[in-house]
């Protein structure tokens, strides 16, 4: 009787962990998707010409966009969207994953492109690749639009 | 059996009446179900190919008529659809004369876009949004016909479904949806503004996704815009048009120019999922002036 009590137990306390792991890592992966974000405004900024261009910004910014790109990727565990209101993650992610981890890997990639730009001309394009090839195009495919 | 009746009035009344009333809802539905004849269309009139191109963007044809394979640049239909209550395989309009639109008149095309008759008078199901289309002016439509002609021909054939029953109901349905005319300018606002509300109303079809719709799926009039449930997503929701610059969506009517040229390219996130992703890209094939007219016609709804 001790012994499946204890068992009860040591099951109710990995389903309660595993559901919070969940519920870290879509808050988790929702705080690096924002620091992306953050990231790339003032380089869009840049673009529209509403800041002056400066490359030490534009490698210091691209350098954490890649980072924070690469440590969301990481925070996809199968099912975590499943019960969260918030998640804005398609199922697809999971029945996709090779593509959706490719995605990522190009935004990535896009990312790091972006850090050796030091002149005004080559800013707009390397942007617009990294927002419509990296962000635009995986969001497309596996994100949801809001919900009022 | 004649004495029988004579005997009970209220029997020989109710018979009537049901005879009658089967005999309004057969006329009302061969009436519904008649297609405009070609001497609806404007007389002599010459189509405008360049002009089609930007109603075949403004309409976004290619995001449910793109076909697969090597024909994934062209509207030959194939790509099963989910819409409300199932799915439907929209079908090839490229001009291949026996998979495609190839054999139509440009009467047939009018018919299609603005009373939502096919070819043989069969009625279409609304997720192909003739409710919209039917506030285009005519020779717009016949540009698109004429622009979709000019497109290389993809032999896909696509296969229809049966769909008797229903489309008897949905003759009457479109009976309440189409618009009780065409466009008309509204006097006192811009030719940008006008052009804008158009291409809105008409062409882009916002409406369909960006206006509520009422218990029988018809566009709740009094909610224009302000938002409706999402077409194939149920954890997902479609947003209001209105006060976009008082929300803070945007910051003004070039901002939103910007965001539907550019999308997500230029960091504007909102415009990618869902299936604006695809609306944005349509639409920025348009030419400028157009995009800046429904920028100036969307921020000008509060």
């Amino acid at each position: 009787m001790k012994k499946k009590i204890l068992a009860a137990g040591i099951a109710a306390g990995i389903a309660a962990f595993s559901t919070a792991a969940m519920a870290d890592a879509v808050t988790d992966r929702q705080a690096a998707m924002k620091e992306a974000k953050q990231n790339f405004k003032p380089l869009v900024g840049m673009v529209k010409g509403k800041v002056p261009f400066d490359a030490a910004t534009v490698k210091k910014n691209a350098m954490a966009i890649a980072a924070a790109l690469e440590k969301a990727k990481k925070l996809f565990p199968e099912g975590s969207e499943k019960g969260e209101k918030d998640s804005r993650a398609k199922p697809e992610i999971w029945m996709m994953k090779a593509e959706f981890d490719a995605a990522f890997d190009k935004a990535v990639k896009l990312a790091k492109a972006l850090e050796g730009v030091n002149d005004a001309n080559a800013l707009k394009g390397a942007v617009m690749a990294l927002g419509g090839d990296g962000c635009k195009a995986c969001h497309k495919q596996f994100r949801l639009p809001k919900k009022k | 059996m004649h004495r029988h009746m004579t005997k009970h009035p209220v029997l020989w009344s109710v018979a009537a009446a049901f005879l009658l009333g089967a005999l309004l809802v057969a006329g009302l539905y061969t009436k519904l179900s008649t297609p405009l004849p070609e001497s609806a269309l404007p007389a002599g009139y010459r189509p405008d190919i360049e002009n089609g191109r930007t109603m075949y963007h403004a309409g976004g044809c290619i995001s449910c008529h793109r076909g697969r394979g090597a024909a994934v640049e062209w509207p030959a239909g194939g790509r099963p659809l989910m819409i409300p209550g199932g799915t439907l395989v929209p079908p090839n309009i490229t001009p291949d004369p026996e998979t495609g639109i190839g054999k139509w008149r440009p009467v047939d095309f009018v018919n299609a876009m603005k009373r939502g008759l096919g070819p043989g008078g069969i009625h279409y199901i609304p997720a192909f949004p003739y409710t919209s289309y039917a506030w285009m002016r005519t020779e717009d439509v016949l540009d698109l016909f004429a622009y979709l002609q000019s497109l290389p021909a993809v032999r896909n054939p696509v296969e229809r479904k049966p769909f008797r029953l229903g489309r008897f109901a949905l003759a009457f349905w479109k009976w309440l949806a189409l618009p009780p005319s065409g466009f008309r300018p509204v006097p006192g606002k811009s030719a940008t503004w006008n052009r804008g509300a158009y291409l809105v109303l008409g062409p882009g079809h916002c409406a369909e996704c960006h206006t509520p719709r009422n218990s029988i799926m018809l566009l709740d009039r009094s909610r224009w815009l302000t938002g409706g449930r999402h077409p194939a997503e149920p954890k997902a929701s479609v947003p209001s048009l209105r006060g976009l610059v008082r929300r803070g969506r945007y910051k003004d009517a070039e901002d939103l120019y910007n965001a539907l040229k550019y999308g997500e390219a230029m960091g504007y996130e909102d415009l990618s999922a869902g299936g604006m992703g695809e609306v944005q890209e349509n639409l920025s094939r348009l030419p400028n002036a157009d995009l800046k007219a429904i920028a100036e016609y969307l921020v000008s709804l509060e």
